[in-house]
């Protein structure tokens, strides 16, 4: 199971039944009557490249890089969106927008095969005459050095994404002699290469289609680059990178179209992505036409600006995401269920939504699935009148809780992070966490230290500000992922239960749920809305509310793709 | 005379690796920036993890640790960040300098020129209500935090005036080095060096005032005035002479001190890549090698100049010379 | 900076008195400053802002009527008989963000509401009592210290003053900011625990021990040159001659003379601290949440410069008023006391 732990969004692991080849998902329709999907000129299905609209230069904002230039490293968001468009893996998601863009595709294999040996073998046959871009084709070789090379360099998810090939342990142990005997077998003759897996797996296809699964040239370097760029086989190559201030791509010029669904040509013939500058200030970059799009979130008092005066710039796209707030169960005070449940019911949801900019921008949530989850039934336990919306704080019944629980007057620390929510919401929570009983403080740390900050047990956090964002859109990665025992390693930096909520029975529940979601899709949801509402009672993480994503781009950019898995897509998008 | 160069080396040495220490103990025994599991990436398995410590040292016992980072920033000069795997922080620290520099060179310039007018003026006029109010406007400059003054001016620049004429020329923040495009590092150093002097030009025009008004009750220049030469000569010619003794022992000073850091506000709320910036971006996140590099260089131009100082006092000043 | 070293021959001649005489010297320092216009304006000028902060809890009550540490998101005060949202939710276009309530010119929201909306000017005057706590208290510590450490290296000389020079030199030559900065980043997340002494991390008194600690040596180096030359002195080589203690020494024939330049320093290094604190709160590693202070206010106003400046501008200005005055009374201070000082107002930190 997929254990993707992120403060942005990684890509997207798809479940799918076995043997199967479409998808078992059902997005069901935001029932909130919130804003409508602004979209652009091109609208909600992404154009390809149009040859009226090529050329220029495409002028990218953020406050600082994404880290490694290393495509089987880099675990952020950030760059994950560029990469996409600069390498490609045997298979990838369609670059479309919405729910064409979870679809798994066939990219520089031929077409995705049907697993034999009861799903444990998976043999691709590999396009001929595409190049990487310094003007070698791509053998076979370079698919198995490639896979090799992810145990090397010490790829964050060689360890849970890739563990189950064959020779994977091995790899593991001592990756500078990786070789995963057995597990990649090549034919240089037929151009196939086979994988050899030790259990059947599902998701094996998303996991192949995962960002650090693209193929290299065999001779990459078997360390993580850092700012050294890797040929890739996209239209983009990087130019140039320096972490501080640039990263430029210019087209590749040994790129041909070889599927319009798995990678398409780009519009603009280079992209700058400038490092740098402060999100107040790229915003006024953006509205003087000096920059074209900016990574980190607007700041919320340029959001009525915009809202007005820019409003043809701005793109707001729903997500199934959630903020949380995950309650140490194992500190006190809240391994009291009473404490747990009088923060959930004393949070005004409504002001959290106004901190982040109003309800256009988010709808509050009481409980763990988002709306669109298959499995979702709406469900609110912790606001006056309780029943399927939320509609206030209940603060007495709060206090009432927290003096039952004999607690009051403890000291609490909520840790936040940096952003301007981060901030905003942690003061919040001080504020509400004080007028409920306790001496509360906050401790803000910068957002890249924040995430592996709370997992670990070692930092005895008792609660913390987590928005979460889907791998995949099924409830299993809301639930089990994140309330599930195989998801609990205390003292470690990758414990993404951050509540570190440990129940067997529930683990049992959810198990027979993913079970149930083999054969009985019906019942698996009944199953699920059964389980969310026990964890939602549990309160084991506080619902907040549930965000919309918001961009602001400049007057002439055209085509704005919002895939589900790396959000905008700038290869698609025209400056002219 | 070698002596005493000799002497003030070496304790400019000392003194660096005192900072180096300092710094290093500062840091590596914070609790809570285990930079392993950054390193490695989220939800990497346990033995990555130490596999990742392992290959940056940070099992080893302290001395060691210091040891490995003294070496790779000074013999091998391959110190890497540990946030921006594989950036080396020396090239980094070398990209930055020029936009510190020019901040603070360009600043002092102003600042001195203004700070020499206004001295000269308020000496000329002392007890005048010039004078006076020369001196108060010194003052408010110097007691404004750089930082509010730089947004406020931000404010007004790149935003609520930004159509207007005055500063419709103004670009966006950020820096843009001198070879690309001269006119485009002037604008974007315009209002930062404006904004540093104001906070200095005062207190040099103060200082200047109380040195002018000093010599101008030595005896040499009561022999001028009886002599018969004018007071604008004696005033430009001859006491401001003396005067720049402290003028320019408070510039030494000064400038190594911002360039070692306290320009970092201004950088900061500028937007200008410099030392003082990278030193910032790198405390947010817990950079260990890029703090404990830009730590050292800063205390290096501050120790530096430090020393230029009192060389410079000692040859001017032979009194010194045998303290 | 401009607090240089002060060498060894800058005793003002009329402060060498002994300790009979010296009640001369206070008194006519007191007349001096008190015939200096623009130093006594400075300090009535200070004493007001001293009282308008310790009042603070009176403003809130009394005046605005509000917490001024609550966040207040969804509240609503009533203006000419209308209720008005401190926080309005945007109706136009998108319909994004909301903005804070402007200045209203009357008891409630004087100067209008923050991005939690909460009352900017009783978390003034709160941030005002911030400020001033730990810049007189940073001031404290380092003249304390700078004087004890100033002193002991200048008397004893020998191996304690050449441990105590180095070490200085060390500390002085680490800039200034920087130290600041890492001591606070360090300190800051976890709170200082040394032995049985636990410093919460939301407490004044970090920033006021970094602060203090930091600027020792602009006190310690003065004083010690102070000291040195004070020791070759033809009354206190007879006090060592004539076989006084050291404490009686240190006491009756060090002390009172180093004194009016220790005084000298509190107002212009209360300024300094004031302006250091500020800018350590303005990064976010000063002052913690829930207490602010005059540079949390600032950094809180830069997420609203575009809408509502007056959050960021008028803290801005209260730091000014008030280091102003500061060093105007600090200048007069230094004309009466030691006018041969060179401890210069404004000592400039950015």
């Amino acid at each position: 199971m997929s254990q993707c732990a992120l403060d942005q969004p990684s890509l997207a692991d798809r479940r799918s039944a076995p043997g199967a080849q479409h998808i078992m998902i059902r997005l069901i329709p935001l029932a909130r009557a919130a804003i409508v999907v602004l979209a652009l000129v091109g609208g909600v299905a992404a154009l390809a490249a149009s040859p009226a609209h090529r050329g220029g230069k495409l002028r990218l904002l953020a406050t600082s890089s994404g880290g490694t230039i290393d495509p089987q490293v880099n675990y952020t968001l950030k760059f994950a969106q560029v990469y996409v468009s600069i390498y490609d893996g045997l298979v990838s998601f369609k670059k479309a927008s919405g729910t064409e863009s979870v679809k798994v595709v066939p990219d520089l294999a031929e077409a995705i095969p049907t697993p034999t040996d009861s799903g444990k073998t998976f043999v691709f046959k590999l396009r001929r005459g595409i190049y990487f871009s310094n003007g070698r084709e791509v053998t076979v070789d370079d698919v198995q050095a490639s896979f090799r090379r992810i145990f090397k360099v010490l790829s964050p998810t060689a360890g849970t994404f890739y563990n189950q090939i064959v020779g994977a342990s091995a790899c593991i142990k001592t990756p500078a002699t990786c070789t995963l005997l057995g597990g990649v077998v090549t034919d240089a003759k037929a151009n196939t290469v086979t994988f050899h897996l030790l259990k059947p797996d599902a998701e094996f296809l998303d996991k192949l289609a995962f960002a650090h699964a693209v193929i290299l040239p065999a001779d990459a370097s078997p360390h993580d680059v850092g700012v050294l760029p890797i040929a890739g086989t996209g239209p983009y190559m990087i130019a140039s990178y320096d972490s501080l201030k640039q990263l430029r791509l210019v087209r590749n010029p040994y790129f041909k179209v070889w599927s319009e669904d798995a990678q398409p040509d780009g519009n603009a013939d280079e992209i700058d992505y400038d490092f740098g500058l402060a999100a107040e200030d790229a915003v006024t970059a953006i509205a003087n036409n000096q920059a074209d799009w900016m990574f980190e979130e607007i700041p919320a008092d340029r959001l009525n600006e915009l809202g007005t005066r820019y409003a043809k710039q701005l793109v707001i796209t729903p997500l199934t995401a959630n903020y949380y707030l995950p309650m140490n169960v194992h500190l006190a005070p809240f391994d009291n269920i009473k404490v747990r449940q009088a923060v959930a019911f004393a949070i005004d949801r409504k002001a959290a939504v106004k901190l982040i900019g109003g309800a256009n921008l988010a709808t509050p949530s009481c409980q763990m699935l988002p709306p669109g989850i298959p499995g979702y039934e709406p469900y609110c336990p912790f606001t006056k009148n309780p029943g399927a919306t939320w509609s206030e704080p209940d603060l007495e019944k709060a206090r009432q809780l927290v003096k039952e629980s004999g607690t009051a007057g403890m000291k609490v620390v909520f840790v936040t992070s940096d952003v301007p929510i981060g901030r905003a919401l942690g003061t919040y929570m001080q504020g509400v966490l004080n007028d409920i009983g306790y001496d509360a403080t906050v401790k803000v740390l910068a957002q890249s230290l924040q995430l592996t900050y709370i997992q670990n047990t070692n930092n005895k956090v008792q609660i913390s500000l987590f928005p979460w964002y889907q791998d995949y859109p099924q409830p299993s990665d809301f639930l089990n992922v994140l309330l599930s025992c195989a998801s609990f390693h205390p003292q470690s930096d990758a414990s993404i239960n951050v509540s570190g909520a440990c129940d067997p029975a529930l683990d049992a529940q959810m198990a027979h749920a993913l079970d149930l979601s083999l054969s009985d899709q019906n019942a698996a949801n009944a199953a699920w809305a059964a389980i969310d509402r026990k964890v939602t009672d549990a309160a084991y993480m506080a619902s907040v509310f549930i965000p919309k994503h918001l961009d602001f781009i400049s007057k002439r950019v055209g085509n704005f793709t919002f895939s589900s898995q790396t959000y905008f897509v700038p290869a698609l998008a025209w400056v002219q | 005379m070698i002596l005493m160069l000799i002497r003030r080396l070496l304790q400019m040495l000392f003194v660096m690796f005192g900072i180096s220490v300092l710094a290093f103990a500062i840091f590596f025994a914070t609790p809570g920036a285990d930079p392993s599991a950054r390193i490695a990436g989220r939800n990497a398995t346990p033995e990555t993890l130490i596999q990742v410590r392992h290959d940056f040292g940070l099992d080893r016992p302290l001395p060691v640790q210091y040891a490995l980072l003294m070496k790779r920033l000074f013999i091998t000069g391959d110190l890497t960040s540990f946030v921006n795997r594989g950036q080396e922080v020396i090239p980094e620290i070398v990209a930055s300098t020029p936009v510190t520099l020019s901040l603070v060179l360009g600043a002092a310039l102003i600042w001195i020129a203004a700070g020499g007018l206004i001295g000269v003026l308020a000496a000329a006029t002392r007890g005048s209500w010039l004078d006076r109010g020369l001196m108060i406007a010194g003052m408010i400059g110097v007691s404004m935090p750089v930082y509010w003054l730089g947004s406020v001016i931000n404010l007004f620049a790149q935003s609520r005036l930004h159509d207007s004429a005055l500063f419709s020329w103004v670009p966006p923040l950020g820096y843009i080095a001198f070879g690309d495009d001269p006119l485009g590092w002037f604008k974007t150093l315009v209002i930062p060096w404006c904004t540093l002097a104001v906070l200095y030009a005062g207190l040099y025009g103060r200082v200047l005032r109380g040195a002018l008004i000093e010599s101008l009750q030595e005896d040499y220049v009561r022999t001028a005035r009886a002599k018969g030469l004018s007071e604008s000569r004696i005033l430009l010619r001859h006491a401001l002479r003396c005067s720049l003794i402290s003028v320019v022992t408070l510039f030494g000073l000064d400038f190594g001190a911002l360039v070692g850091g306290g320009a970092l506000l201004a950088e900061v709320v500028f937007s200008l890549p410099g030392i003082g910036k990278l030193t910032f971006d790198a405390l947010q996140t817990l950079d260990l090698p890029v703090i404990m590099a830009t730590v050292i260089y800063a205390s290096f131009f501050v120790v530096a100049s430090n020393a230029v100082v009192d060389i410079a006092y000692g040859f001017i000043d032979p009194r010194v010379r045998d303290a | 900076m401009a607090v240089t070293d002060l060498g060894a021959d800058t005793i003002a001649p009329a402060m060498t008195k002994t300790p009979r005489d010296s009640e001369g010297v206070w008194s006519i320092a007191w007349h001096k400053l008190a015939r200096d216009r623009l130093a006594v304006v400075g300090a009535l000028i200070f004493a007001a802002i001293v009282l308008a902060a310790a009042l603070a809890p009176v403003y809130a009550t009394y005046v605005a009527h509000t917490d001024p540490f609550h966040s207040n998101i969804n509240g609503e005060i009533v203006i000419d008989g209308k209720p008005v949202a401190v926080l309005a939710s945007s109706t136009e276009g998108l319909g994004l963000g909301q903005t804070p309530i402007g200045p209203t010119w009357r008891g409630a929201y004087l100067l209008g509401a923050d991005d939690q909306g909460r009352d900017v000017a009783a978390r003034m005057f709160y941030g005002g009592r911030a400020s001033l706590l730990v810049s007189f208290g940073a001031t404290a510590i380092c003249i304390v210290l700078g004087a004890a450490l100033g002193i002991t290296a200048g008397f004893f000389g020998g191996l304690i003053d050449s441990i105590t020079s180095r070490v200085l030199e060390i500390l002085w030559a680490f800039p200034v900011y920087l130290f600041a900065i890492s001591l606070s980043i360090v300190t800051i997340s976890q709170g200082l625990t040394i032995g049985w002494v636990t410093i919460e991390a939301s407490s004044l008194l970090l920033p006021t021990l970094i602060i203090g600690i930091i600027y020792t040596p602009y006190i310690a180096r003065p004083v010690r040159g102070q000291v040195l030359a004070l020791r070759r002195t033809d009354f206190v080589l007879a006090s060592i001659g004539i076989g006084c203690p050291t404490g009686r020494i240190l006491l009756r024939d060090i002390f009172p003379n180093i004194a009016p330049s220790l005084i000298v320093m509190v107002p212009l290094m209360v300024a300094l601290n004031m302006l250091t604190e500020s800018a350590l709160s303005f990064l976010s590693i000063g002052v913690q949440a829930p207490n602010a202070s005059w540079g949390t206010i600032i950094q809180d106003g830069q997420g609203l410069l575009y809408t509502r400046p007056l959050v960021a501008i008028a803290p801005g200005i209260a730091i000014v008023i008030t280091v102003l005055a500061l060093n105007v009374l600090g200048d007069g201070m230094r004309d009466a006391l030691d006018p041969r000082s060179s401890a210069r107002a404004g000592t400039a930190a950015p």
